[in-house]
């Protein structure tokens, strides 16, 4: 164990100003760069890591907590400003987000973001710094077999945000996880549906297909219905309140109960490996909205949607660095990338390393504090910066974001050959919303897709071929009952709403 | 006056030419040199491409822009190198191993062979071994096996075909039977040993925090030769399995490309990887130092990486 | 908006789908699919079965539609008039290079979309490609398509 003179030192490097500086310089890159339609926060990460190279360990790591917290922030911001999300778990704070700020009240719905995204943070931090060895163990618990029934669990809770239309929900669902067995298969390694294209065999390119299908899909639309017609990005009009600006703390604090459920959900997840923020923040979403007395004013602009969303997202970031500090696996992109910083800083994550670098773990939980903290402040101003941008004319902002998604995802992925694959998806996009398939469903589809399939063929290998072993595992068993009972309870509530809307 | 700063400057670059090794004078690059690893970022490739990168940089003051071009462990990246025009200064840097595997079953497929490339050298050699968790009842791959046959059965995590056709041809050899779970790398095998779900799996470089933390043990090591961290424990061709896998990390070029710029840029990759901050970031990879085989050796390795691949896969 | 026309949106997308799954069974996946032997889960299980899903759905989407209404052609032809411009965008950058391609294509969706104003077409045809190219190349030392 790691005694408390480590702790105290460790914290007590992180609060240097030196340190506090690079904190305050990745948050303010994060922030920014994850905000640009695009890029996006891995992105953001990427770019900042050979910044790293001369420094110190400590404010290297200070500096790209910084820069993953700010782009938590920033990625909210197009999301809810011009409903072109860059990441998927972004999507699911655009659905009351955007509505929020067509109102004419966008500092409103990026404010609430930012407050959730803070505050589910840091929920899964003080989780993290606290009881992060057993719940690393507890993760470890979780075999193929549980994570089979954990997604078969995450997409009855889904079923939530399907709509009135079960087969086009199915549909959407099914061409999503077509879409993702594109590249190499789970067992056998071979080139799956590649076409002779070998930049496909990892798969699409995730920035291409998420970028393409969410931003570049709605940019064309709305380019479409501009048409001689050049507006601002976002329309205030001179009726704003100064509440309509700011969040008061009654609305804060009516969100209790869902920012502490987005963040629960949010570390569970995140301290399972490979399943994700996008889940996440779709089940919390989802789970809210079920819990609501008053479902239908969801996707019209409720703030428990898009504190729903945003703490379960931001929650995922600490969680996984449970696994990854812990065991040495990283849950995410963005924590390889972390792992990568910690190898080129000779730092070996896994089961010594709160030992061996007891101070440098301490220290970093400083800086992850301290993020949180820098963030909320940077993005007050942030925000403001940002709602002056997109009041700019529409013509500059469409053309603006589709050259950055253009160069952002050529970089994110491999060159123009990515860029092309943006291109069809984003027009597949739109037809599939104009034909009313959702996106959304699409895109989680494709994203659990892989991970998926890959549980089914570990757990039948592990099995013999009997996954009527599963009955044998007490954890799969209840998250396939719970499975059960929310599909129905699901449907029913789909079918209500469709009988009420014929009624209408 | 004039006079003088020639004969000044002639002295300085005589000294020059003295001192400087020998690449500095040639060759350069006009314009960016670019790494492109066949790997996505935050890998082990990438990160020590990255920083090979940077070492370069500093060494010879070339601007060298490093890039991922991730596919098919490197095939998508090879297959570009090998269909640009020689001289572009694009550098590619992957595995041997995952490139031979897909020569040697697809190679059909490809455009390209081991011969289309002009080798600059090998940064390192990844050791890859069979671990189990501490309190699996075997030691070595024999008791591991003879476990298995009283058992039935016993699963294994893999994370690549070589490592598949390895465990293949240890059941071929001893009749024992195993249930092989393919993982996405390194650290989902070791999340699963760790977890108790299988009770071996193969690890090239994820299991050293755990080795030491004493959570695992070596089975047995999968390379020509014997793991350097882990002397004492058998390959599987020493016990009586004859397969093993050499993944290396190296260096390619488009074919065709001016043995000038060959000679430069190899000089200043043998001399980077000599650089502490590379040599440190290798061990903390690989577990090993920085291995450079040359431009003949390299080429030498990937001929010779065919022939066993071909064996290996019964082709 | 007729009946009919409302019905026939669901229709069309639903037969597209019943295709789309049946080719995949029957034609794409048996040629771009590798055959493999033993193991526990051929690559080819996961996407026949979500392809006969799909065909499925589609067929019950024929016979079932629902009342969705698709937007006005005329928004469709232009949304396929911007991105047949994207197409011919990317196409050009591919042979000239982002730096000479970026002004025109900005140039022409500001156009296109109606903007007239000169201080803003001169912004977002030259200003904002200069600070793209300004970032990228030379904050970030990295390379534009």
């Amino acid at each position: 164990m790691v005694d408390y003179a480590t702790i105290l030192a460790g914290f007590g490097d992180a609060f240097t100003p030196f340190n506090l500086m690079f904190v305050l310089f990745g948050v303010l890159l994060g922030q920014f760069v994850g905000a640009v339609p695009g890029i996006g926060p891995i992105m953001a990460m990427a770019i900042a890591i050979p910044f790293t190279f001369g420094l110190d360990p400590l404010p290297a790591i200070a500096f790209l907590v910084g820069v993953n917290k700010g782009g938590l922030v920033g990625g909210a911001v197009p999301a809810i400003l011009m409903n072109t999300p860059g990441t998927p778990d972004a999507a699911a704070t655009a659905l009351d987000g955007h509505p929020l700020a067509k109102q004419g009240k966008p500092l409103k719905a990026t404010k609430m973001a930012l407050f959730s995204s803070v505050t589910g943070d840091l929920f899964s931090d003080i989780v993290l710094i606290t009881v992060s060895a057993p719940l690393a163990i507890m993760a470890l618990k979780m075999g193929p077999i549980e994570v089979v029934a954990l997604m078969i669990f995450a997409f009855s809770i889904l079923a939530g945000l399907i709509g009135n239309s079960l087969i086009k929900g199915i549909i959407a669902a099914a061409l999503g996880l077509l879409v993702a067995s594109v590249g190499q298969d789970p067992e056998h390694y071979t080139p799956r549906l590649i076409f002779g294209y070998w930049d496909l065999f990892d798969g699409l390119p995730l920035p291409s297909v998420a970028i393409g299908m969410l931003a570049i899909s709605e940019i064309l639309r709305r380019m479409s219905l501009a048409h001689g017609n050049v507006k601002s990005g976002i329309i205030t009009d001179g009726s704003q309140t100064p509440e309509d600006r700011r969040v008061s703390w009654a609305e804060y604090w009516a969100c209790r109960y869902t920012m502490l459920r987005g963040a629960t959900i949010g570390t569970i997840l995140g301290a399972l490996p490979g399943i994700g923020s996008t889940a996440a923040a779709f089940m919390s979403y989802a789970m809210t909205k079920a819990g609501s007395k008053d479902p239908t004013s969801f996707g019209k602009g409720n703030l428990q949607g898009i504190a729903a969303s945003e703490s379960a997202n931001s929650a995922v970031v600490g969680a996984n660095l449970i696994p990854l500090l812990t065991l040495g696996i990283p849950g995410s992109v963005g924590a390889a990338l972390i792992i990568s910083a910690f190898m080129i800083h000779g730092m070996q994550p896994g089961p010594l390393l709160f030992e061996q670098q007891g101070r440098l773990v301490y220290g970093l939980f400083g800086a992850m504090l301290m993020a949180n903290f820098v963030n909320l402040w940077v993005g007050q101003l942030g925000l403001r910066f940002w709602t002056k941008v997109v009041s700019a004319p529409e013509s500059i902002i469409f053309s603006a974001a589709l050259l950055l998604c253009i160069v952002g995802v050529s970089m994110a992925t491999s060159g123009l050959f990515g860029v092309a694959i943006m291109l069809i998806f984003a027009i597949v996009g739109y037809l599939m919303s104009t034909f009313g398939y959702s996106l959304v469903i699409f895109i989680i589809a494709f994203f659990l897709g892989p991970r998926f399939e890959k549980s089914i063929a570990q757990s039948l290998a592990l099995t013999n071929g009997d996954l009527t072993q599963m009955l044998k595992s007490p954890v799969a068993v209840a998250l396939l009952v719970l499975s059960v009972v929310s599909f129905v309870y699901f449907l029913r509530k789909n079918a209500q709403a469709a009988a009420l809307e014929t009624k209408m | 006056m004039k006079l003088k700063s020639r004969i000044l400057a002639l002295g300085a670059s005589a000294l020059m030419a003295l001192s400087a090794p020998v690449f500095a004078e040639d060759w350069a690059p006009d314009g960016p040199l670019t790494i492109q690893i066949g790997f996505g970022a935050g890998g082990s490739t990438d990160t020590m491409g990255r920083v090979l990168g940077k070492v370069m940089k500093d060494n010879t003051g070339w601007n060298v822009v490093v890039e991922n071009k991730p596919g098919g462990g490197g095939v998508a990246m090879f297959t570009g190198l090998s269909q640009m025009p020689p001289n572009r200064n694009i550098v590619g840097m992957g595995v041997s191993i995952p490139v031979l595997v897909q020569l040697v079953n697809r190679g059909d497929q490809l455009p390209f062979d081991v011969d289309s490339f002009d080798y600059l050298g090998t940064v390192a050699k990844a050791e890859l071994a069979l671990v189990a968790s501490k309190d699996a009842p075997f030691d070595t791959l024999e008791e591991m096996v003879a476990h298995a046959k009283e058992q039935g059965t016993l699963a294994v995590a893999t994370m690549a075909p070589p490592q598949v056709l390895v465990m293949k041809q240890t059941e071929a050899k001893t009749g024992a039977s195993f249930n092989l779970v393919t993982a996405d790398g390194g650290a989902e095998v070791m999340k699963l040993i760790l977890g108790g779900q299988v009770l071996a799996g193969f690890g090239s470089g994820e299991q050293y925090p755990y080795l030491e933390s004493g959570d695992m043990k070596v089975i047995a090591g999968a390379n020509q030769s014997r793991l350097s961290y882990a002397p004492d424990v058998k390959t599987f061709t020493e016990s009586g399995v004859p397969a093993y896998v050499d993944p290396v990390f190296f260096l390619a070029m488009t074919g065709g490309t001016d043995p000038e710029a060959i000679k430069a840029i190899s000089a200043a990759i043998d001399e980077a990887i000599t650089a502490p901050e590379f040599v440190e970031i290798v061990r903390n990879a690989v577990k090993g130092d920085p291995i450079n085989m040359g431009v003949e050796g390299t080429k030498q390795m990937m001929v010779d990486g065919l022939a066993n691949a071909k064996v290996l896969f019964g082709k | 908006m007729g009946g009919d026309h409302v019905v026939s949106a669901d229709r069309i997308s639903g037969i597209f789908f019943l295709l789309l799954g049946l080719a995949m069974y029957f034609v794409v996946n048996p040629a771009h699919i590798e055959a493999v032997e033993g193991g526990s889960l051929n690559p080819k299980t996961v996407p026949d079965i979500i392809s006969l899903i799909l065909a499925l759905c589609g067929g019950l989407l024929v016979l079932k539609p629902t009342t969705h209404q698709v937007a006005n052609l005329q928004n469709i032809l232009r949304t396929a008039g911007y991105s047949l411009l994207l197409v011919a965008g990317l196409f050009a950058m591919s042979r000239f290079g982002f730096e000479y391609v970026a002004p025109l294509l900005a140039f022409a969706i500001m156009w296109f979309i109606g903007e007239r104003r000169p201080f803003w077409l001169a912004f977002g045809a030259v200003g904002m490609p200069a600070l793209i190219w300004f970032l990228v190349t030379q904050a970030l030392g990295r390379a534009l398509p």
